[in-house]
């Protein structure tokens, strides 16, 4: 049971030594189990936010969060989070950083070992298991974010921008890395981009938000469930959805822009 | 290139101290002073040679340094302690943060007399006086350091499985440790000063004591092979924080250029 819902969720930022500022307002979204959902915004539309509500890092004060019916009271490792800065542990090697999850269950020496290596393997990282983080390329540092946080097989996967730092060609493999993941043990994702082509190739449903304060605006079924792969993307119905979603966030990219002069 | 210009630094540091030593030998030997006043630069090392092969200079130096790192050692311990928990704990902030702003750039040395009155002149109170001296810019790095660890680092943590109390030894200390080190490499100068100020006057021997002794007995080459030795240990203690920090932190940026 994984399935999450956030009920008339509000979120008002309250900074010691400057103005309040309402991040979301009255959200309200079901994600189904086993889902993958994409959450589509211009940046500063509390889509951040929305994920730490859900991942029990900021308390919940209007409204309710709740993942199989149940409260979120705080962080737990049945949601694992990927930030949109890493986050890596910079006096830890590659290796320990992807070890440090395993080692909080109670897996045996050699188990751990074995998951750590499978999953350097799964992120093209191998050779730079003792390099430490301020060794790697913004890229590498995400892959290693990606496979620490996938050590502990999290049901929920929270994603936030994760492959906004990656080239073009190594988001493409990211994108058949995950999806193949998925595919091997399915989880509910929600994935947090501003790349309308990577929320309509990735997920089952994108939804859209509006700029500052958050509201969801709209919920787009993809429908691509079951043919995702590369060839997906030169046809006709992918361009149409990516159009269709284009639309709905230009207008809200144009406000927030608009709002920041 | 970058190689070229470091072994040049290097290079340029010892040749500026050579020069301070030539000038010092031409000086004392052109006897425009007493050699009383200042006994030339051979002489002094000859003696130094002489209180090294002796034992006496390494019995000071030892004892100097059993004080100065005792008295640092607890400066670290609690200061770094005492700098976390101001940084988490927003009582310990409230009653710590006056006095550590007046305490740090007070001149400590000044309680001397009060140290020697509570704790007499023997090792106890001369290790308290370089705890007290050094334990200021511990506090204050350590409080400073805890207080930057990103809060990201803290729920990354957390979400992979970490208990609160975890946090702390696992992820807010390591974080804290290249400005905590930082802290720990102005007080380690500050241990070896305060040590030898307070052997200067409360006696007890060790470098400062036994320059103090030799001063009364007027054995000026005695008095100036005592600074020497004192400004050969200050060099290799900072040298060897240096180097420690490098060994320690060798996932830092800084070392990693290097
Ligand atoms: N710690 C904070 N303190 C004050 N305001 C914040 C804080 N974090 C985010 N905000 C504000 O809340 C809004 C939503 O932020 P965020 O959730 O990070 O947006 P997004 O991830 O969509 O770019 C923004 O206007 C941002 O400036
Ligand atoms: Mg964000």
């Amino acid at each position: 049971m994984t399935g999450i819902s956030f009920h008339e969720v509000s979120h008002t930022y309250r900074p010691p030594r400057s103005a309040p500022t309402l991040a979301l307002e009255r959200v309200s979204l079901d994600v189904r189990e086993r889902e993958f959902l994409a959450l589509l915004g211009p940046s500063g539309c509390g889509k951040s936010t929305l994920l730490y509500l859900l991942g029990g890092f900021l308390p919940v004060e209007a409204g309710a969060v709740t993942v199989a019916g149940k409260p979120v009271t705080g962080p737990g490792p049945d949601r694992g989070i990927v930030f949109q800065n890493f986050a890596l542990y910079p006096w830890k090697t590659v290796r320990q950083n992807i070890l440090y999850g395993l080692e909080k269950q109670r897996l045996p020496r050699a188990e751990r070992e074995r998951r750590a290596r499978e999953l350097i393997e799964l992120v093209h990282l191998g050779g730079f298991d003792n390099s430490y983080p301020a060794q790697l390329s913004g890229g590498m540092k995400q892959r290693v974010a990606i496979a620490r946080t996938l050590a502990v097989d999290p049901a929920i996967l929270l994603m936030d921008e994760p492959f906004g730092a990656l080239d073009a060609q190594t988001r493409a493999l990211m994108h058949e890395e995950l999806l193949a993941i998925i595919r091997r043990t399915p989880k509910t994702v929600v994935f947090v981009t501003h790349d309308v082509r990577e929320a309509v190739y990735l997920a089952d449903r994108v939804a859209v938000m509006s700029a500052r304060p958050g509201r969801i605006k709209e919920i787009v079924d993809t429908g691509f469930a079951g043919e995702k792969g590369p060839a997906l993307t030169g046809t006709r119905a992918f361009a149409d959805k990516v159009e269709h979603l284009w639309d709905l966030v230009r207008g809200e990219a144009i406000l927030a822009q608009t709002r920041r002069d | 290139m970058a190689r070229v210009t470091a072994l040049g630094q290097a290079a340029l540091r010892w040749v500026s101290i050579l020069a301070v030593l030539i000038l010092w030998q031409v000086f004392a030997e052109a006897h425009v002073v007493s050699a009383f006043l200042l006994p030339s630069f051979s002489t002094v090392s000859v003696r130094l040679y002489h209180d090294v092969v002796s034992g006496d200079m390494i019995l000071a130096v030892a004892l100097t340094l059993y004080r100065a790192f005792a008295g640092f050692a607890l400066a670290a311990v609690f200061g770094v302690a005492i700098g976390i928990l101001i940084a988490r704990i927003s009582v310990m902030r409230w009653f710590f943060d006056p006095l550590v702003s007046i305490g740090l750039p007070m001149p400590k040395i000044a309680y001397l007399p009060v140290f020697i009155l509570w704790f007499g002149v023997f090792d106890a109170s001369k290790i308290l006086m370089v705890t007290f001296s050094a334990i200021f810019p511990v506090i204050v790095a350590s409080w400073a350091a805890a207080d930057g660890v990103e809060g990201v680092l803290l729920w990354s943590a957390l979400s992979l499985g970490a208990g609160r109390r975890q946090l702390l030894w696992e992820i807010a200390l390591p974080a804290s440790m290249p400005q905590i080190f930082t802290g720990l490499q102005v007080a380690m100068p500050i241990s070896l000063i305060v040590e030898i100020i307070s052997e200067m006057a409360m006696g007890g021997e060790g470098l400062g004591g036994s320059i103090m002794t030799e001063m009364r007995f007027a054995d000026s080459p005695g008095v100036f092979s005592g600074i020497l030795a004192i400004a050969i240990v200050g060099a290799v203690l900072v040298k060897a924080m240096e180097l420690i920090r490098r060994r320690l932190l060798l996932w830092h940026p800084e070392a990693l250029a290097g």
